[in-house]
């Protein structure tokens, strides 16, 4: 065992985790951000990407022992009902969230890339979507949320 | 019905100025996905429960000599370890057919069948305990070919002929129809297993609830199909039980068939035997290779044409393969059947399809229900004949596609226009007939482009498959917003916005004014099950059906505060008022309240069941469906000659929606379909081999990502109304994902001049059946 200290949210937080204790196990049960799932445990659906210092991070393969010092993103920290944020309120617009289980993923995941670029091409989007699943088939939707907040449309 | 109901349906199927119908509407899921919030049934587990994990067979046909539970039993935090013999009720877990124990006994019929329960506190535990669990088996011989297990002396599987359903369809004289025709093809096509694969996995959440009610919280499409098997397992009274759909992260048809029931099960007869709340969840492995796949067949068609290209006779042998328990193969079979010749007017039909049982994993409900299936040989057929024939793909369709008046293969008449013009703005959208031609003479190295077209039909609802009903419950609260409560489940199609909008539409109000409670058993009587893209058309005549009961009583009270007949009143835009006097209005708020006022409780039922559909099952002659769906699609996609891979650049998707009732959730489902029909046409297969699983993880079993998804869907919404559904709606939930297979390798065959006959279109298949082509 031993004691982390990081931040959630903007939050901080002192845990004390277990060596093996994945980040996912942690945010989810530990702490309760439950916007976190988990699609496979194995790093191949993206499905429980948080931001690390801005970048996403498979937290099924991340060992929360290591995130001392760290600030993380979950989606619970992106916005509230009474204040969205524009990407949630363009993935409302445009039709993104169908069965809604990637829809945190995919939020962190473009979150994370207009907050390095303003104006992303479709190919970048793509490319940095490219590590979320989504069996709904939402892409087009995500590239046009994307789109709708970095003023191309 | 009264007549007073009747009127004013007939006076809603008129209007064409629609107050919230057709209008751009956010989901009512929606803020809750952006949120994060914790909806999904494992965001809902509290405390520490138990941990259900099955034990699964290693063999895919065995017998089980014995089950030795003694080790894992005392290993530490293990509570118990649940067998056959502890079934309190009856050990049958088939979603309609009682032919799948719940925990085997006996013998094994796939690999991944459950044996035993292990419970215990933690996870890790538990697994470890499984692997504990001894079982001896005696290996049987093992039929993966649904050829192989036709054959009289091939092993059986269960204790019944291996070939479950024969199905016929007998339309005419078809050793006639040959005679008179030009040209006779045959072609076999083949597709694969894919999973339909919720990202969501099976999990269930069970524990003793208020009123001693044992309450199982789970992911799933059919929350009464789960509670009605799960009593029967449990051997308990219905009252005791309660089932609650929590959000569900995704459906596509293996949450509506055998594994909801299974998890639901597990985690009951858990909390039964030990008091506690339990949880049983699978892992994605252990999902991929128990979920029901979307069947294989191999489809043999024998078509006769004349000289100009008309269908005169269509020969069909459709061959399922449904796994080790039928599920709804016998269901799929019929549907694939009913559509085998494609959208066309063929005089003489003959087909026969057989569901078979194999040794294979169950395949059951995916997307499409048969219909991709279908499509792809159909439509590749169709091609494949225009291209003997020297003739382009649209003209040969021109000629002999489904018009008004036209006859099916089952001989039902066409009502609406629906496909011609879905056909002819597919071909004008696109520029199809000139891009063909144009495309089909290029020789470009190493990247070769194609551009290929499918249409569709598409039977509406159950028809043949059952009870084609629905029911809702609506009421208004104190404060003017309203209720909306049904058994009809949402998990990703965005059909429950629907019936928010009829609600919406028929009272007058804007939908962020009516709120969704979530399926509870408890609550709601028996919606029919969430499959066949069944919500919107039925579900909505059963919202329709509550709202106007509601809007009935309240036009009463205002009848009389306003002092104008009942049937005058308008209700728009949260405001009552007569007809001729708009000005003389009072509010929606005003007129709850006066409701309250008089006790009156505004609280309805709504009810709507299809009427019967009649087909002869020996000749398939009949009216099987009530109206139909239609579409094209057009694929336009580059070939890599060098390499094999098939990128598709474009689709335009034109469908026959019958009445948008929410175009922006069309969107989403055209695009929805599209992609996850382009995984289908060339990523995605479970490879068995002997029986067994090669690839159940996300790794080797690939699914589209954002970089095989096309640069641009152009959604294309065509309105000709079905007599059935609210408003005119037609089916659309699976509707996109039915033809992109059959599009896409039109459009390969455009580019390299071969017909690839088999699913999925890998670089490699592509790559050996161009073979020799070279520039």
């Amino acid at each position: 065992m031993r004691q982390i200290r990081f931040t959630v949210n903007g939050g901080r937080y002192e845990v004390e985790v277990r060596d093996n204790e994945r980040l996912v196990d942690v945010l989810r049960n530990k702490l309760g951000f439950k916007s976190v799932k988990e699609g496979c445990g194995v790093g191949d659906c993206g499905l429980c990407i948080v931001l690390v210092g801005g970048r996403p991070v498979n937290s099924c393969l991340a060992l929360a022992s290591r995130m001392d010092g760290e600030e993380i993103l979950t989606v619970e920290g992106l916005g509230s009902a009474e204040h969205l944020h524009p990407l949630q309120r363009s993935y409302i617009e445009v039709g993104a969230s169908q069965c809604g289980y990637c829809i945190p993923a995919a939020l962190l995941v473009t979150h994370s890339l207009l907050s390095r670029k303003s104006r992303p091409s479709a190919d970048e989007v793509r490319l940095a979507l490219r590590s979320v699943l989504c069996r709904c088939g939402s892409y087009l939707r995500f590239e046009e949320a994307v789109k709708v907040v970095s003023g191309d449309e | 019905m009264n007549e007073e109901i009747g009127r004013r349906l007939r006076e809603i199927e008129e209007i064409r100025d629609f107050f919230v119908v057709g209008k751009k509407v956010a989901r009512v899921d929606a803020l809750d996905a952006v949120l994060g919030k914790p909806v999904y049934t494992s965001d809902l587990i509290t405390g520490r429960p138990l941990y259900v994990k099955a034990v699964r067979s290693t063999h895919p046909h065995a017998h089980i000599k014995s089950i030795n539970i003694s080790k894992a039993l005392n290993m530490p935090l293990i509570h118990a370890v649940l067998t056959y013999r502890d079934i309190p009720g009856l050990n049958d877990a088939g979603s309609l057919i009682p032919d799948r124990p719940l925990l085997a006994y006996e013998k094994v019929r796939h690999i991944g069948e459950a044996i035993a329960l292990v419970v215990g506190e933690e996870l890790e535990r538990v697994e470890e305990a499984a692997d504990q669990v001894e079982v001896e088996y005696d290996p049987l011989p093992v039929v993966t070919s649904p050829r192989e297990a036709m054959r009289p002396d091939a092993p059986r599987i269960q204790d019944r002929d291996n070939v479950v359903t024969h199905f016929k369809i007998r339309k005419g004289d078809v050793e006639q129809g040959f005679r008179q025709s030009h040209l006779i093809l045959e072609r076999t096509y083949r597709t694969q297993h894919i999973d339909g694969l919720p990202l969501e996995i099976e999990v269930a959440y069970s524990f003793w609830g208020s009123d001693n009610i044992l309450t199982c919280i789970s992911t799933m499409q059919n929350p009464f199909d789960v509670y009605n098997k799960v009593a029967q397992i449990l051997g308990m009274p219905k009252e005791r039980l309660r089932v609650i759909q929590a959000a569900t992260g995704g459906g596509f048809g293996p949450k509506s068939d055998e594994t909801p029931i299974d998890v639901a099960a597990y985690a009951c007869l858990a909390t039964l035997k030990t008091g506690r709340p339990a949880v049983s969840a699978f892992t994605r492995g252990e999902a991929m290779t128990v979920q029901c796949k979307r069947h294989p067949f191999e489809i043999t068609h024998r078509v006769g044409v004349s000289r100009d290209g008309r269908l005169q006779a269509w020969k069909s042998t459709l061959i399922e393969d449904t796994g080790a328990y039928i599920s709804k193969g016998h269901l799929v079979i019929g549907r694939a059947t009913f559509h085998c010749t494609g959208p066309y007017e063929v005089p003489n039909v003959w087909a026969d399809g057989y569901c078979v049982l194999t040794n294979n994993t169950m395949a059951g409900s995916t997307r499409g229900f048969g219909a991709p299936q279908s499509h792809f040989a159909a439509e590749m057929m169709m091609d494949e004949l225009a291209a003997e024939l020297g003739m382009s793909p649209a003209e040969i369709r021109r000629r002999n596609i489904l018009r008004v008046g036209g006859l099916t293969a089952t001989s039902q008449k066409i009502e609406d226009p629906g496909l011609e013009i879905c056909f002819e703005r597919a071909l004008q959208i696109t520029g199809f007939e000139r891009r063909y031609a144009e495309l089909k003479s290029r020789k470009d190295w190493p990247i070769r482009r194609g551009i290929g077209l499918a249409l569709l039909y598409h039977g509406n609802t159950l028809g043949p498959e059952g009870d084609d009903f629905a029911s809702v419950a609506t009421w208004v609260n104190q404060d003017g917003t309203v209720t909306v409560q049904t058994g009809l489940t949402e998990f990703g199609t965005g059909a429950i916005t629907s019936l928010i909008i009829v609600t919406a539409e028929t009272l007058g109000i804007q939908p962020d004014r009516i709120k969704l409670e979530r399926p509870d058993t408890l609550a709601i009587p028996n919606s029919g099950p969430t499959v066949a893209s069944r919500t919107t058309p039925i579900g909505g005549r059963a919202a329709l059906d509550a709202a106007v009961k509601i809007r009935q009583m309240v036009a009463a009270v205002v009848s009389e505060i306003l002092g104008v007949g009942a049937e005058n009143l308008v209700f728009r835009e949260s405001k009552i008022y007569p007809r001729d006097m708009p000005s003389k209005s009072i509010s929606w708020k005003e007129a709850v309240e006066a409701c309250h006022k008089l006790g009156l409780e505004l609280k309805a039922s709504g009810y709507y069941i299809a009427p019967p559909t009649k087909w002869d099952p020996e000749t398939g002659q009949g009216s099987p469906y009530n109206q139909y769906t239609f579409g094209a699609l057009v694929s336009e996609v580059s070939v890599d000659m060098e390499t094999g891979v098939v990128k598709v650049d474009k689709m335009t998707a034109v469908y026959d929606v019958g009445r948008a009732i929410n175009p922006l959730g069309l969107v989403s489902t055209y695009e929805s379909g599209s992609i996850m029909g382009l995984g289908y046409a060339l990523l995605e297969e479970i490879i068995h081999e002997d029986g067994r699983l090669l690839n159940p993880n996300l790794h080797t079993y690939i699914i589209p990502t954002t970089v095989e998804a096309p640069s641009k869907i152009e959604s294309v919404i065509v309105e000709s109304p079905g007599p059935m559904g609210v408003y005119g709606a037609k089916a659309m939930g699976e509707i996109p994902v039915v033809l992109p297979a059959a599009s896409i390798a039109n459009a390969v065959a455009n580019a390299t001049g071969v017909f690839i006959r088999r699913l999925p279109l890998r670089p490699d298949r592509v790559l050996s059946e161009i073979g020799n082509l070279k520039y």
